[in-house]
């Protein structure tokens, strides 16, 4: 029953913030929106009883990366955009048709999911801890660990060289 | 009585279409990486739904991947987007024809 309600609640903030984030003109809104959405992601891992990614979710999600997106919005303010028709018209049709094959597959798989034998419930254990994850990256998930890592060190020096060449860019060093 | 797999594979699509739209409909850039993030929730509220599916923590352990790639794309993305646009009057991703062939 609780994660029944849970879910609910979860699913309606998940999908009007979600709604928010995709019709709201204003950016900053839409980035407000985004935390809304974030945050009801992390009841929903709370009722799959992830709570170490429910955290993680709070802090990296809600916490660095739209703080991030909320500075740059401000740095860039409200510009508009260019007068006239999208330009890229001609490939909405394909979009259109990877969004109908998205739906077609999506609800053949859930079908499926429901479909067939009746498994017993999961029962409840302790798949979710810190101590049960960090077994899982440091045996099996060893190579996606230390590729996370790398990934951050690139990520961290890309962001030094465009930051670096817009400096240069307004006369500093 | 638990809520089935279904249930959490069906908001993970809804979300998945909604972030597509708007990466289709948006032109603004930061719009677009705001989509992108929308998307890539639904893959980890599908992950995370399959790991506690079958007992297994490889599902967060990909979650929590795709969240550092998340955090890594969107450093990168903005950094772009800043470089790009610091100059330019409009916020559009249509102005970026520069590299046409």
């Amino acid at each position: 029953m609780g994660e029944q309600v849970l879910f609910a609640v979860a699913a309606i903030g998940t999908l009007g913030f979600g709604v928010g984030v995709v019709f709201f003109k204003d950016a900053f809104r839409a980035a407000v929106s985004l935390i809304g959405t974030l945050l009801s992601v992390a009841l929903l891992f709370i009722a799959l009883l992830a709570p170490f990614a429910a955290a993680i979710q709070v802090i990296v999600y809600a916490g660095a990366i739209v703080v991030m997106f909320l500075f740059v919005i401000a740095y860039l303010g409200d510009r508009g955009v260019l007068p006239g028709p999208d330009r890229l018209d001609r490939w909405q049709v394909i979009g259109w048709l990877g969004l109908i094959g998205l739906g077609f597959f999506g609800a053949v798989a859930i079908l499926d999911s429901t479909a067939g034998p009746a498994r017993p419930a999961p029962s409840t254990t302790d798949v979710g801890s810190p101590a049960s994850l960090g077994d899982a990256f440091l045996s099996s998930h060893l190579l996606a660990f230390e590729a996370t890592s790398l990934v951050l060190l690139v990520a961290a020096v890309g962001a030094v060289i465009l930051a670096k060449g817009a400096v240069q860019g307004e006369g500093g060093r | 009585m638990n809520v089935p797999i279904g249930a959490y594979l069906a908001l993970s699509l809804a979300l998945l279409v909604l972030g597509l739209i708007g990466v289709m409909r948006r032109r603004n850039p930061l719009m677009l990486l705001l989509s992108v993030e929308l998307m890539l929730n639904a893959g980890n509220v599908a992950l995370i739904g399959f790991s506690r599916e079958w007992n297994d923590p490889s599902g967060q352990v990909f979650a929590l991947v795709v969240m550092v790639v998340a955090a890594a794309e969107v450093v990168i993305g903005l950094g772009l987007v800043v470089a790009i646009f610091r100059n330019r009057s409009n916020l559009d991703v249509d102005e970026l024809s520069s590299m046409r062939g």
